[in-house]
């Protein structure tokens, strides 16, 4: 039986060995040339051959073949490919196949290059296609954090024509002009709305990757996930000889427990202290701490490194592949992460070099407030138009604190805000910002999201943790990244509203109006009648100087503007009605004459609509509440000092509701 | 001599050949070449003064295509994980197949080798992660079959690890 089943194996290339016990095998036929080659046999007889000194493939073969012949199963033990050496350096793939025969045990043994090379070139096409699937994936994710960059550096220079549009409705210009001007405000929004939906459909990509990477609701306890990864870094440490300890900190339950999720807070931990193993120069000691502070709780790692790099500000340090020049540091993506995470979960980070030496890198996070509605999305509720701080001022103008670091933008938001009558500080950036309110209170502070030094998310904190010194403010962050998840991270954050970057001069001058509206609601609740007169002496805070600057204003200002609108009318111009109509609404709102800012607001919505049958009539409305108005300013600035005139009976009766 | 079986385990494309060759045979190539089967390769090293043998048992990568054959890992005295430092996907599979590893032949020595560390620009290496295995006693080098860093000090040190 054997010679046959042997002469018929050697007809499909497979050479039969026989088993003999005690690991020894005889060929049943003439060894093929390539296992001659392989085993260095003698080209004639059938020695008995030791298969571990010949193949310690094989001999781990013999277990499995032993395995199947002591089993006594019908059928075949097929081995995986391998790979032998010849002494001349020649590879041969090889496989084996233990078979059982008439109680006889058999080995048989197959070359198949041709089979072999066919599945290599298979594996190798599939493998590398692979491949090359997983560095484009790693590729699209390098230019997805690229093209956010982008979008938002094009989103700088667009802010800087969307104002200089604005302030060019003020001034002189021809009709040509006036065209020209409109289509480059109409070409700007186009853009601003375009740059909107990319933020948006970035930010909607980048929410789904960090919601799959945990929910943010659970209320973690920063002690515990401080304790578990300083016991995970210990042996880095330690191998470093830097020393790794918790400095003394209340253990009680509860006490630290904040928004965000658990790894991804251990994480941050452990960016911050691979940062810290970085510069800690041996035997030295890095120190994790925790701090209750009001509403937050606050972790700082401090190492007793060289400090922080001096050609680096702590706002570059957590931007995007941002590295150290000596740090030895990956991507530069960690310590960017660190902030993207910390920032949506209404947080904020930072670092600073310690008074003697090292460097301290912290971040605060939100206390957990649990949530009574277990459906809500977040622990905190979201600011809503209700729940925005009213401002503490009544009087008008308002003191505006700007911060900003884009000269242009300052410079232009500044003297627009000026121009509305405002009284404006504007600085570089949110440390300026501080200062300024060090020596100076403000109504209301807009604060540039993305700055040098400290950012608007720091400055916001920073002013937030000072209220009480510095008295209620609203604080309204200026930024580019608008989508409505960045809204909504920076109002969790604690600002009191969001303009989106680029912005028209018209938003940030509706939310001032609103704003203000607030606190006149609640001041007024059962309000005196005032005149136009007594509205504005009251608004600018009794200084009847600006008063008559700004009556003056009004009176040179409102007949063009009126003129204007008639004009627009008669060509059925909605834009330009519409943008003329919120001029004239502006100003009469801080006259407090309502029913002129209602035909204003009415006529703003039609132009808008490119909807003018209505308009005609309006406007004549418009013109009697302006002349009545106008009548009385007339009078008021013919006076020299009359800081509470007397109301007529008609402007009494329809200021009697007052609310803007 | 001594004799001792050490596996190379990893997913592929991770540089397991390549590190063999370069241990072996102070070769490096910078094609990929797929390994489909088995491929036994011996080296003579110095262990505290005493003369042992290495025989590398070069598998295939793990993938959907060939799954690890664990009768394989039978006498084997120990074995080197290998990832990509550029591929983040990798040191996750690694960490997978030590389990499965311990599950199928019980705590055998191994040493943790994440490659291709020449690589600077595209390394992708999660910063905790090395400092989480460190903890779990794990024993990690990185190495770099292309220069040869680190490679030597890969076998020699699982080398001393076997024998105590």
């Amino acid at each position: 039986m054997s010679a046959p089943l042997s002469q018929f194996l050697r007809e499909f290339g497979f050479v039969l060995l026989e088993h003999r016990g005690h690991g020894l095998f005889a060929l049943l036929s003439p060894a093929p040339a390539w296992l001659v080659e392989l085993w260095d046999l003698p080209q004639h007889g059938h020695a008995e051959i030791s298969i571990a000194e010949k193949s310690p493939f094989l001999e781990s073969f013999l277990s499995e073949a032993d395995a199947f012949w002591n089993s006594n199963h019908k059928g075949l033990c097929q081995s995986e490919t391998w790979i032998e050496k010849s002494p001349s350096g020649r590879e041969v793939p090889l496989e084996a196949i233990a078979l059982q025969l008439e109680g006889k045990r058999f080995l048989a043994l197959h070359s198949s290059e041709p089979q072999y090379q066919e599945r290599v070139q298979l594996l190798q096409t599939a493998r590398n296609s692979l491949l090359v699937h997983e560095s484009l994936q790693r590729e699209i994710q390098k230019k997805e954090i690229l093209l956010h960059c982008i979008i938002h550096d094009l989103s700088q220079p667009l802010s800087v024509m969307s104002v200089a549009f604005d302030c060019m409705n003020d001034e002189q210009v021809s009709e040509r002009g006036k065209g020209l001007l409109e289509l480059g405000k109409k070409a700007s929004d186009q853009q601003m709305l375009m740059i909107r939906d990319i933020l948006q459909v970035f930010s909607a990509d980048l929410k789904a990757s960090l919601d799959a990477q945990g929910k943010v609701e659970s209320g973690p306890d920063l002690l515990v996930c401080a304790k578990s990864t300083l016991n995970a870094f210990i042996p880095v440490f330690a191998a470093k000889s830097v020393k790794l300890h918790l400095a003394e900190t209340s253990d009680r339950q509860d006490q630290w427990r904040v928004r965000g999720e658990a790894t991804r807070i251990e994480r941050i931990f452990s960016n911050l202290l691979e940062n810290a193993i970085r510069y800690a120069p041996a035997a030295s000691a890095v120190t994790i701490g925790l701090a209750q502070e009001g509403e937050f709780v606050r972790a700082s790692v401090d190492d007793e490194g060289s400090g922080l790099p001096a050609d680096l500000t702590p706002a570059q340090i957590f931007a995007l592949f941002s590295k150290g020049k000596e740090s030895g540091g990956k991507a530069g993506l960690g310590l960017y992460f660190c902030r993207l995470t910390v920032e949506r979960w209404g947080g904020a980070i930072g670092c600073e070099s310690l008074p003697h030496r090292g460097s301290r890198f912290w971040f605060r996070l939100p206390k957990f407030v649990p949530q009574v509605d277990n459906n809500a999305q977040s622990a905190k509720p979201m600011p809503t138009r209700s729940s925005v701080r009213p401002l503490p001022a009544k009087k008008y103008p308002m003191r505006i604190l700007l911060a900003e670091d884009q000269t242009e933008i300052r410079m232009l938001t500044t003297d627009q805000l000026e121009r509305s009558g405002h009284h404006v500080v504007s600085v570089a950036n949110g440390r300026e910002a501080l200062d300024a309110l060090k020596h100076e209170s403000f109504d209301v502070v807009l604060l540039d999201e993305d700055m040098p030094v400290m950012t608007g998310l720091q400055a916001m904190h920073a002013i937030r943790d000072q209220q009480k010194d510095l008295g209620p403010m609203v604080i309204v962050a200026l930024t580019g990244y608008n989508s409505d998840p960045d809204r909504e991270r920076l109002l969790r954050a604690g600002f009191d509203s969001v303009i989106g970057k680029p912005f028209r001069l018209d938003a940030l001058d509706t939310l001032l109006h609103g704003a203000s509206a607030t606190e006149a609601e609640k001041k007024f609740a059962t309000p005196p009648a005032q005149t136009p007169i007594a509205n504005l002496v009251d608004h600018v805070g009794g200084d009847e100087k600006l008063a008559r600057k700004m009556i003056t204003t009004y009176l040179r200002d409102t007949p063009k503007r009126m003129s204007a609108i008639q004009k627009a009318l008669k060509q059925k111009n909605g834009q330009s009605l519409a943008s003329l109509a919120h001029a004239i609404k502006g100003s009469v709102s801080i006259f407090g004459a309502d029913l002129a800012r209602d035909c204003c607001e009415k006529l703003q919505e039609l132009g808008r609509a490119n909807d003018f049958r209505e308009a005609v009539p309006l406007f004549e409305h418009l013109k009697e509440e302006i002349a009545q108005l106008e009548a009385n300013l007339r009078g008021y600035a013919g006076q020299q000092h009359s800081p509470r005139p007397e109301a007529s009976p008609k402007t009494k009766r329809r200021n009697s509701n007052p609310k803007r | 001599m001594i004799q001792k079986k050490i596996c190379m385990l990893g997913s592929f494309a991770v540089g397991k050949t390549s590190l063999v060759r370069r241990f072996v045979e102070s070769i490096f190539s910078d094609t990929y070449q797929t390994s489909v089967g088995v491929k036994i390769d011996k080296k003579v090293v110095q262990v505290k003064g005493e003369e042992i043998t290495l025989v590398l048992w070069d598998m295939y990568g793990d993938d959907d295509f060939q799954k690890i054959r664990w009768s394989h890992f039978q006498g084997a005295s120990g074995y080197l994980l290998v990832a990509d430092g550029t591929r983040r996907a990798t040191l996750e599979k690694a960490q997978a197949l030590e389990e499965r590893a311990r599950q199928e032949i019980g705590p055998i020595p191994f040493l943790f080798i994440i490659n291709k560390c020449d690589l600077v620009e595209a390394w992708d290496v999660d910063p905790d992660l090395e400092a989480r295995l460190v903890a779990k006693n794990w024993t990690i080098l990185h190495s770099s079959a292309k220069t040869g860093e680190g490679v030597d000090e890969a076998f020699s040190q699982l080398a001393q690890k076997i024998l105590g």
